[in-house]
């Protein structure tokens, strides 16, 4: 039975305790600085940081594998505003981009459903990186390997739930079984709209289902998530069938013009032959 | 916060950019050459004598910028050997697992055609080797290589398009064709580099040849516009300043545009010896700053 996490992002304070817990339990070190040239800023900007929000890393990375996103709706004339948290991680899908594309045999599945890479054994091709319909799989020169959310592997084979699920005070972030997770998260959503929110899941359909998924009440694209993620190795039948006519193609052009030479010989070619 | 979430990859244009040119002029010169083994009267083989000779020394290139660009280089068998277990591994659905092992395959068919074409001209000798020495074996591995060399042409192209990052993915199914129809126009050219060094430009097959390359060199056009308008806005970078250069300048206009409007031309008029030289100089070129393009304008 895969085990995964319900985020409810309407109950979340954005607090950044989830974050905290997971670089505490990963034993995961400070995002370096990465500094950079902003248009229409005269100085380097360091991009990793935003400094415009409360949202401080703006992304995940391969230190950072939760990451709180602050999005901050402010209307026209600034009289209405509202604030939207959403706790991000891997999202442990049920097709992983990241897994089909490992050429190592790194990246696996576990028998609790969530998605691992083994760090001795990813040799840095970065392949999967952006082979991931979520931006979550990083690259780390730290270590020299892919990186990402192991939904706290070591944890969860051990009995426990999340680091983060544990940290979380308001109960935004839940682990267990996705089957149970799914019914608490059609009952919330059923008592917002009672209410008269637009609330919608993020995760049942997209790429097979998310083992990890989240109640939104706006759009994916609002929360920084893909509104139409696509499995990339879904076009992979396409491309090769493509890729295979032309070669066709080409080799009927090379056979075509080498062959000129039967017809074009003189007529010794014939005898010999 | 923008919703184009997905990370580049960061490959180093200077290894990978320029291990798909190498390995795919490689490709293209080996199964131009394997043709022309295959379908030719086997009367004249300078072509296919001149492919042999390209193709394996520039795959021994090869290795070098593929493992430069890992993270962890010292690993780089783990794409043949899962090493938690030691039993061979490929993943069909990954093309950079099965593009390692034809590569393999790709390899030891093109050193075979190379120490071939060596004994036959008595370059090397093994007194074993010539004494079995016979035409079956090398028609063999040139079925087998020129499969081999297609799909390395090709494989690097849907590599990219198998991959969420937009400009990449929105130019899918067409990649892998266009990388196919390039390396055979810059093989093509490399074979005929080398004969003009050997001094063996004339005659019927190099003619041939030549036909070959005009008919090739169409089609990249027409695959590189029907790429572009798939591309569409994901194209953006391709009109910002390096590429401007790169791409329009040195792809199109110098590598593709005139040199067939030369070779069109020098169907009715002889040129000199020095422009015949430069054009397979620009087509080779044109090849190279293509893969540099696209490769970069899928990471900005």
């Amino acid at each position: 039975m895969p085990k995964g996490m319900f985020i409810d992002t309407t109950i979340c304070t954005g607090c950044k305790s989830c974050q905290v817990a997971c670089k505490q339990w990963n034993g995961l070190s400070a995002e370096p600085a990465h500094f950079g040239r902003k248009p229409g800023v005269s100085y380097p900007v360091a991009h990793n940081f935003t400094g415009d929000s409360y949202d401080n890393t703006g992304s995940l990375s391969a230190t950072d594998w939760r990451h709180v996103r602050f999005v901050e709706q402010i209307d026209e004339p600034r009289t209405q505003k509202r604030w939207l948290f959403s706790s991000d991680s891997c999202k442990h899908c049920t097709d992983a981009g990241c897994l089909n594309a490992c050429p190592t045999k790194a990246i696996q599945r576990t028998d609790l459903g969530n998605v691992v890479v083994q760090q001795d054994t990813c040799i840095g091709c970065k392949f999967c990186i952006p082979s991931c319909p979520y931006g979550v799989i990083s690259f780390s020169e730290e270590t020299g390997t892919a990186r990402k959310c192991t939904l706290c592997n070591d944890r969860i084979h051990n009995g426990l739930g999340t680091a983060c699920a544990k940290a979380c005070p308001t109960g935004s972030i839940r682990f267990g079984e996705v089957a149970d997770l799914r019914k608490r998260a059609d009952a919330r959503v059923a008592q917002l709209k009672s209410k008269g929110e637009k609330a919608q899941v993020y995760g049942y359909d997209e790429a097979d289902g998310l083992n990890v998924f989240y109640l939104f009440v706006d759009g994916p694209k609002v929360y920084g998530q893909p509104e139409h993620p696509i499995v990339p190795q879904r076009r992979l039948v396409l491309c090769s069938l493509v890729t295979i006519l032309t070669a066709l193609g080409i080799g009927a052009a090379a056979l075509v013009s080498f062959r000129e030479r039967l017809n074009g010989t003189s007529e010794e070619g014939r005898h010999e032959s | 916060m923008s919703p184009e979430i997905i990370q580049a990859p960061e490959w180093a244009w200077y290894y990978i950019a320029i291990y798909f040119f190498v390995a795919g002029t490689s490709a293209g010169a080996y199964f131009i050459g394997t043709m022309e083994e295959l379908f030719g009267s086997g009367r004249e083989r300078e072509v296919s004598r001149a492919a042999c000779y390209i193709a394996f020394p520039l795959l021994t290139l090869v290795p070098i910028p593929l493992i430069a660009d890992l993270g962890r280089p010292e690993r780089f068998w783990h794409l043949f050997v899962y090493n938690q277990a030691g039993y061979p591994y490929l993943n069909l659905q990954s093309p950079m697992s099965v593009g390692s092992w034809v590569l393999l395959v790709f390899s030891v068919c093109a050193l075979l055609s190379f120490l071939d074409n060596l004994v036959a001209d008595k370059i090397i000798s093994f007194p074993l080797f010539s004494r079995y020495y016979n035409r079956i074996p090398r028609k063999l591995y040139a079925v087998i290589g020129s499969l081999a060399g297609f799909f390395i042409a090709g494989y690097t192209g849907v590599l990219l398009n198998v991959t969420a990052r937009p400009f990449w993915a929105a130019t899918s199914p067409l990649m892998g064709a266009l990388f196919i129809v390039s390396g055979a126009s810059t093989g093509a050219a490399a074979i005929s580099l080398f004969l003009i060094w050997r001094k063996r430009n004339s005659g019927g097959e190099v003619e041939r040849l030549e036909a070959f390359d005009r008919v090739v060199m169409v089609a990249e056009l027409v695959l590189l516009a029907a790429l572009l308008v798939m591309a569409g806005r994901t194209a953006a970078p391709l009109v910002s300043l390096p590429f401007i250069v790169m791409f329009w300048m040195g792809t199109v206009v110098f590598g593709i545009v005139v040199p067939l409007w030369f070779k069109i031309r020098s169907r009715a008029e002889r040129f000199g010896a020095n422009p015949v030289l430069a054009h397979y100089l620009f087509i080779l070129l044109g090849g190279l700053l293509l893969r540099i393009s696209l490769l970069q304008a899928g990471q900005l």
